[in-house]
């Protein structure tokens, strides 16, 4: 019998002892892991939203008079030492004018006898699209009213201060059920794992008197933590991707779902939930076996 | 002779050994001895005469407060924790209170000392069934050893001892709950695995296990009082059964 027959014999073995605890710490594990692979997969599809914000990330900067291009240059300098943008544009009164007359269409009668120049120059700021750029438009939108000669600066200020206080709470419930997972998948491992020590401190001792390794006592409960971690954390994905379906099939066409499009995880990002899971309960049954030696 | 070709000649040598437990109590005072490979040695002894308590340091279970113990060459002192344990899968122990596990079958208990040394699937089912056969235990396979009566339950214990085929055995009172016929059983077991070269430490009260061939010493308030003896040498209680 090699170490690795043997490891599997015990392996299969303590699971055929343990099989009802064994069963509580599978659900649990799957149940952590839904949990935060779903508001983690809610989080990611946000940020992916706003990515796709478009025009609505968007500061215009309203100036008193048009900028002769050195000092167009220099405020294309700033803006470019604050932070990376996708374009900066500068539109004069007669661009805004023109601008205005053809989004007003048939109605642009209302603009005879209106002078071309009556709208304020401006200069329209694209930051890039990204989450951390829609934390940062509040400071962009501050740092630009301190340039000279501006009137006003705006952008979809409420849309966008609601959309980031939604991401930080998503952020904020994501940490807090990854601890949670942490926490379940460590701990309770650990405890799950330590009672057994308990209950079979006896045969751990004869174990010993026996002559077996201390690898032969240990590992078994590591390959223990590691499959009940890998199978928990993929009946956790699992029960994830069918609900995501299931949302993705009650709420199709729904004002919501519109707005973005729902994606479930990429397959790395699959991978790494249960590489993590595994790698935390064989860590957890792992340390928890130090307890043996000290029987 | 030579240290090293003592040394290969030398399973157990013991020498000067005390052990002391607290608070007071002189378990065994000054004891030297040496058992040869393939030797099989009985120690007898009134009980509290320090039999146990030999056994013990010989497995390494404790040390002595003074004295050398060297068990295949290895000082056990100085034996790191993978010698120790290559040490003790290399050496059946039949303990007096069994150490059997209850809710484990006869079979899984006995192969038990032959997993921990990685012995194939086909040699612990083979073997298992070997011991139980010699030892009239073949219908006890699958019983869990919580329900045997004791002197079923001390075969088990020694089958597992002797199960890895170890090059030492030590066995503390393997008879004391057997009749005359399973007593034999097992004395022949174990001069079987002294015929394959094992070396066997069996300490004892019952006359008729040392009155099988072998050497005899007698302890008495954890002192040696007669050297080794040679089977055929009367002493005091042999062959008065």
């Amino acid at each position: 019998m090699n170490f690795l027959f043997a490891v599997l014999h015990q392996t299969s073995r303590n699971l055929l002892l343990t099989w009802r605890s064994q069963i509580l710490s599978l659900m649990t594990i799957t149940l952590s892991v839904l949990i935060f692979s779903f508001f983690y997969l809610v989080y990611t599809n946000a940020l992916d939203a706003g990515k796709r914000l478009g025009d609505d990330l968007r500061l215009i900067v309203y100036l008193d008079e048009e900028p002769p291009p050195a000092l167009q240059e220099q405020y294309r300098d700033k803006i470019l030492k604050f932070d990376r943008v996708e374009k900066i544009e500068f539109v004069s009164s007669i661009q805004a004018y023109n601008k205005f007359k053809k989004q007003l269409g048939k109605d642009q009668d209302v603009l005879t006898d209106i002078p071309k120049d009556f709208l304020p120059p401006s200069l329209e700021v694209y930051p890039v699209r990204s989450l951390d750029s829609l934390s940062k438009i509040k400071r962009f939108s501050d740092y630009l009213q301190t340039f000279p000669g501006v009137l006003k600066v705006q952008y979809g200020r409420e849309w966008v201060e609601r959309f980031y206080s939604f991401i930080q709470l998503l952020r904020f419930v994501v940490i807090l059920s990854g601890s949670l997972l942490v926490l379940i998948t460590t701990f309770m491992m650990g405890h799950s794992i330590r009672l057994t020590l308990l209950t079979r401190q006896q045969e751990f001792k004869l174990l010993h008197l026996l002559g077996a390794t201390s690898n032969y006592i240990r590992m078994p409960f590591f390959l223990e933590g590691a499959l009940l971690g890998l199978f928990g954390s993929i009946a956790g994905m699992a029960a994830l991707y069918m609900l995501f379906n299931w949302i993705n099939l009650r709420f199709a066409g729904s004002a919501m779902l519109g707005m973005f499009t729902f994606n479930f995880f990429p397959l790395p990002i699959i991978a790494i939930i249960i590489g993590v899971a595994v790698v935390l309960c064989a860590g957890g049954s792992f340390s928890s076996t130090r307890k043996i030696f000290t029987l | 002779m030579d240290r090293t070709e003592n040394n290969n000649k030398v399973m157990v040598d013991l020498s000067r050994v005390t052990m002391n437990y607290p608070p007071d109590v002189q378990a065994l005072t000054d004891v030297s001895l040496q058992v040869d490979r393939g030797e099989i040695l009985f120690l007898t002894g009134m009980s509290g005469a320090g039999k146990t308590t030999l056994l013990r340091l010989i497995s390494g279970i404790e040390k002595p407060t003074k004295g050398y113990i060297e068990v295949d060459g290895q000082d056990l002192s100085k034996i790191s924790r993978a010698g120790l344990q290559k040490l003790r899968r290399q050496t059946g122990v039949a303990y007096q209170n069994f150490k059997l596990l209850a809710d484990r079958t006869v079979a899984q208990n006995i192969a038990l000392s032959m997993e921990v040394a990685y012995r194939s699937g086909v040699f612990i089912r083979k073997q298992t069934r070997d011991l139980l056969a010699q030892l009239h235990l073949e219908d006890k396979h699958n019983t869990k050893t919580g329900k045997l009566s004791r002197g079923e339950q001390q075969r088990v214990a020694i089958a597992r001892a002797v199960a890895n085929k170890p090059t030492l055995i030590l066995a503390d009172e393997p008879t004391g709950n057997l009749d005359a016929e399973t007593t034999k059983l097992v004395m022949d077991l174990f001069l079987r695995c002294k015929e394959s070269g094992t070396t066997i430490l069996i300490a004892t009260h019952d006359r008729f296990i040392y009155d099988q061939p072998g050497n005899i010493i007698q302890l008495e308030q954890g002192s040696i009082i007669d050297g080794t003896l040679p089977a055929d040498q009367e002493i005091p209680g042999r062959n008065e059964s």
